[in-house]
Formats: structure tokens, C-alpha cells, sequence
């Protein structure tokens, strides 16, 4: 059998079992309400921070503003099923979300993606403003006080399909054609177009990816959460995604998962410690990037796949031995 | 009609005329060398030919199935999907990507598959990537670069990133190569091997040869029709043999007055 089929069914069943296993820990009551609240924010962390990863660890462009897509998708989600409270008016709204912040990204990226570094780290944290100052202001979303009782329309296992799925798609954009395109302009933008990349295109098809996976993250943040309001999509919540995507390693999604992961429990964990919580947060962040300048993986990928072709003494003669 | 037709071509920036009132062609298959003392403007022209800079004035047109079709206003990553590709002075890779990777990034416009086949593994995908990867092992072998593939490009040495830097520009399926001081910083082992590589370009891969060079035994050696030039403007053309005796560049390299 091919090692690619056994590779997706690896991860298959690494998924299953993940699943299976947070439902045995429920039911025998290892996982209690708590560390269910706790699971699930770090799905959500996981939908955004790798998105975001793709923006800024493969295309190499700077985005600050990634708490104004989630902001798009919440607000789709609160707005529609406040008058569709049903399962399908979730996805229906989560749709809705994606599309919307599909467009935004294009409108922010068209005129925002020739910008460079910390120039276009202020204009995508500008736009990002921007979205929330009119959802400050508008009938439709409440003003500042916000949504209240958007129905509980996701749990768990909805959080933890679409952290698969999410994944599956970046992972699968990052590990392509798009994927190899967003890395040249990343490392050299004159090469890449001398040898027939469009940067604009590319660059804005990356931003756009990200953006959509971010309104997914706002549509659960909204049903979980079940009350937001435009302060919960500042600049501090663009920060937060970002810490994970440098903290696990830029341009390493196993390492986004991995921070991703870390961050929660030591969140969770540090909830007794009152407040002294954010002293210790911080100063766990410092330690990282002292010791680990790179992040916690750097550029390293787990790879099922390339475990196969090793144990199989293949040598790597084909040429997609690198991917998931 | 000549594979590429430049006429007129000129770029001033600000005061300085950095190329000049250029009329140059090249015909299909043929091995052109273009030289000139420092700051002639030979780079500035290569930049101009690509799309890099847009000229002042002048035009550039490129013989696609007996249609010339300008290339003036065109961005560079459409000068290269029409089939002109390049290498740079200071080489230009893409150091954190493997060399593959960095032969298999110029091959994005070439072999495509929609969004929704990308990014759900359809078999349209699958069948883009195994066409993609037959024509990188090719170059891999064609250029020995199998050895090093799955290195990253920024650890390779000086003369391997040439390497790659040609097999990269050649993966993009151009008709013309423009080969931007390929020589520099080698030496003459590193030289003759080259001289090997750009005679197979030509041969192997039938591309049409245009090289910037400052080492003129590579030049003599290969060229079959040099054009030279001097403060941006042409002060000769012809053959190695016809330019050696050349008046002009004989006093535009040694200085002026030597049969004065």
C-alpha cells in the first residue's frame, strides 16, 4: 500500500482515537466540566493560531489584525442564529461568516499586502480596529454591550471535527503548489516573481485562507462562549493568537498545536494562583524565547509519512516524501 | 523574425541615461553574450528585458508562434510565464526551502490544479504533483543536484547554488535564459564546468542563451554573437573574433587613445 494511504489512515485513527479518548475521560469523570472548558478553548486557539500560522510563519507577512476575522465570524454566527436557533442556522451562519471574512481579507489585503514587515503589521492591526469600531456602532450587533444568549449550538465535539478538519485543509494548502509559492515570496519576493509567481495573488490567497479559518474560530467562540461583545476582538485577542503561532515556532503547525496546548493548561492551571497568574504567564513566555528563540519546534513537522519511508528503508526518491 | 526584437529601449534614472537608445535581437536557439566595463548598464538592461524595471522608452517584443507580442508593461512573473527567465548577479534563492522545493516553486504557473483539488487531496491534485515531481527528478539529475536536494538552498557552496539558481530558472519551461554573471567568484575548474552547463542548456533543453560575463575566455569561448556596451549605450556587435579586433571596445577596456 502506498505510504500516503497509510499516512492518512495514521492520522485518521490518531483523530478517532483522540476522540474516543476525551469521551472515555468524560464519561468515567477524569474530565470534568472544567477541563471541558479548557479542551474546548484550545480547539478554538488551535482553528485560529494556525490559520494564522499560514499568514505569518508560510507567507512571511506580519498580520496583527487576525481578532478581527474571528470578530466577522462570531458576530455572522450571534446575528443568525439569533433567529435561526438551530444546528443547521449554525453552519448556515458559519458559511455566511466565512464568506464575509473571505471578503473583508480581500478588501484589507488588496491594497495592504504590498507593505512590508511592521508597516503591514499596522495597517492589518488598523483594519482590525476598524471592524470593531463599526461593530461598536451598528443596531444590528448590540454596540459595545454586545450579544447575549446566542444558543450553545456546539460542544466539544464539534470544536474537535472542525480543529481537524481546519487542519487538515491548512496543512494540506501549506504542503502544495500554494503552499511552495507563499514560501518563495516569503524568502526572496523578486526571485519568486522572476520565476513566474504572482506575489500579490498568492500573498492575498494565504491572507484570505487565514481569514476564513479565523471566522470559523469566531463562529464556535460565539455558540461556546455564548456572549460576546466587540472588546472581545481587540487588539489583546490579535496578540494572544499571536503568541501561540511564535511561541510553538513560526511556520511549524505542530508546534502551533503544541503551544497551543501549553498555554491552556498553564492557563487552567494557573487559575488558583490569582494574580499572580499573568506574573508567572509572562514570565513563562520569557523563559520560552529565551531558550528558544525559535519557538518550541522552530520548523519541525511531525511527519507519519516520513516515518513510513524511513522504517520502510526507503530513501526519498520521490519527490512528496514531505508531506503530512 | 528573431525570438526577442528590442528597439529603441532606454531607461534614464533621474539625470543619468543607464541605458540608452538599444537596438539588440536574438534569434531562437542562439548563444549571445552581453558585455561592457562596470556600470555599463549591462544589469540595468537584463532588468528592462524582464520586466523588473519598466524603461523610458522604447519597445520589447518576444515571437510567440510567428505573433510578436510586446512584453513592455508587463509585471515580471508574466515575462517569465511567457518564457523568459533569469538568474541574478548576487544569487537569489530561496534559502530556508530545500532545492526541490526551490525548482519545484518556479514550476507554480506551469502545473495546475483548482483550489478544492488542492486542498481536499482530489486526484487531480496527485496527478499535478507526479508531473511535477518526473520533470524536478529530471532537473535534479540533469543539473547533479540529487545529492543535495533535500538540503536547504543556504547550505549549499557558492558554485552549488549557481547550480540551482539555473535548474530553478530553467524549471520554469522558459525559451529564452538570461544568465546574469554566472562566473562570478568561481574558479577555473568551476568555470569550464559551467561552460559545460550552459553549452547543455542550449543543447539539452533547447533554450536560447543571453549571459552577462566579465570572464572572457567563458565569453570567447562561448558566445556565437556578443554585443557590447558602454556607458548604456551599444558600441559594437558581432562575432568573438570580429569584436576582439573591435576599435571601440578595445579603447572602452583598455581607455580611450590606444591608436589614437
Amino acid at each position: 500500500m502506498a505510504t500516503k494511504w497509510k499516512a492518512a489512515l495514521a492520522w485518521l485513527a490518531i483523530a478517532v482515537f483522540g476522540f474516543v479518548l476525551i469521551n472515555v475521560l468524560i464519561v468515567v469523570g477524569v474530565v470534568d466540566a472544567f477541563i471541558e472548558n479548557m479542551l474546548v478553548t484550545i480547539g478554538i486557539n488551535i482553528i485560529l493560531a494556525t490559520g494564522l500560522n499560514l499568514i505569518i510563519g508560510f507567507s512571511g507577512q506580519f498580520s496583527l489584525g487576525h481578532a478581527g476575522f474571528m470578530a466577522v465570524g462570531a458576530y455572522a454566527t450571534a446575528i443568525i442564529t439569533s433567529s435561526m436557533p438551530t444546528v443547521f442556522g449554525f453552519y448556515l451562519s458559519m458559511a455566511v461568516g466565512i464568506l464575509i471574512a473571505m471578503g473583508v481579507a480581500v478588501i484589507i489585503g488588496v491594497p495592504t499586502l504590498r507593505l512590508r514587515g511592521d508597516y503591514l503589521a499596522i495597517a492589518t492591526m488598523g483594519a482590525a480596529e476598524i471592524i470593531r469600531v463599526i461593530l461598536n456602532n451598528l443596531k444590528i450587533t448590540n454596540g459595545a454591550a454586545g450579544m447575549f444568549n446566542i444558543p450553545a449550538l456546539a460542544g466539544w465535539p464539534t470544536v474537535y471535527v472542525l480543529v481537524c478538519l481546519t487542519t487538515l485543509m491548512i496543512v494540506n494548502f501549506a504542503r502544495s503548489r500554494a503552499g511552495r509559492a507563499i514560501q518563495a515570496i516569503r524568502e526572496d519576493e523578486i526571485a519568486a516573481e522572476a520565476s513566474g509567481i504572482d506575489p500579490t495573488k498568492w500573498k492575498l490567497a494565504a491572507f484570505v485562507m487565514g481569514g476564513a479559518t479565523a471566522a470559523i474560530g469566531g463562529s464556535l467562540h460565539a455558540v461556546y462562549i455564548q456572549t460576546i461583545a466587540p472588546s472581545d476582538f481587540g487588539i489583546m485577542n490579535s496578540i494572544a493568537i499571536l503568541i501561540i503561532v511564535v511561541l510553538g515556532g513560526v511556520g511549524s503547525m505542530t508546534g502551533t498545536f503544541m503551544a497551543a496546548i501549553v498555554l491552556g493548561v498553564l492557563d487552567t492551571v494557573l487559575q488558583s494562583f490569582g494574580p499572580l497568574r499573568m506574573v508567572i504567564y509572562a514570565l513563562a513566555l520569557i523563559l520560552i524565547m529565551v531558550f528558544k528563540p525559535s519557538g518550541l519546534l522552530g520548523r519541525y513537522e511531525v511527519s507519519i509519512r516520513a516515518w513510513f519511508d524511513r522504517k520502510g528503508g526507503q530513501h526519498a526518491t520521490s519527490n512528496s516524501d514531505r508531506s503530512e | 523574425m528573431p525570438l526577442l526584437t528590442v528597439t529603441g529601449l532606454s531607461k534614464r534614472f533621474g539625470g543619468l541615461d543607464a541605458v540608452a537608445d538599444i537596438d539588440m535581437h536574438v534569434d531562437e536557439g542562439e548563444l549571445v553574450a552581453l558585455i561592457g566595463p562596470n556600470g555599463a548598464g549591462k544589469t540595468t538592461l537584463f532588468n528592462l528585458l524582464t520586466g523588473v524595471t519598466p524603461p523610458t522608452s522604447g519597445t520589447i517584443t518576444l515571437d510567440v508562434a510567428g505573433q510578436s507580442v510586446s512584453l513592455i508593461g508587463k509585471p515580471p512573473y508574466q515575462v517569465a510565464k511567457m518564457g523568459l527567465a533569469r538568474t541574478f548577479q548576487n544569487i537569489r534563492l530561496f534559502a530556508r526551502l530545500t532545492v526541490r522545493e526551490n525548482i519545484q516553486a518556479a514550476m507554480t504557473h506551469r502545473y495546475t490544479e483548482n483550489f478544492f483539488a488542492q486542498i481536499l487531496r482530489l486526484p487531480a491534485y496527485y496527478r499535478k504533483e507526479q508531473l511535477v515531481a518526473t520533470w524536478t527528478d529530471a532537473l535534479l539529475t540533469a543539473f547533479d543536484l540529487t545529492d543535495v536536494a533535500d538540503l536547504d538552498a543556504d547550505n549549499l557552496p557558492y558554485g552549488t547554488q549557481r547550480r540551482v539558481e539555473i535548474a530553478r530558472a530553467v524549471a520554469t519551461q522558459p525559451k529564452i535564459i538570461f544568465l546574469d554573471e554566472p562566473a562570478a567568484g568561481m574558479n577555473p575548474e568551476e568555470t569550464a564546468a559551467l561552460t559545460a552547463l550552459i553549452r547543455r542548456l542550449r543543447s539539452e533543453f533547447h533554450l536560447t542563451v543571453v549571459l552577462i560575463e566579465h570572464d572572457m575566455s567563458l565569453v570567447m569561448n562561448l558566445a556565437e554573437r556578443i554585443y557590447v556596451l558602454e556607458h548604456g549605450k551599444l558600441i559594437a556587435t558581432g562575432t568573438p573574433a570580429a569584436i576582439q579586433q573591435d576599435e571601440a571596445v578595445i579603447a572602452a577596456y583598455l581607455g580611450g587613445g590606444v591608436h589614437a
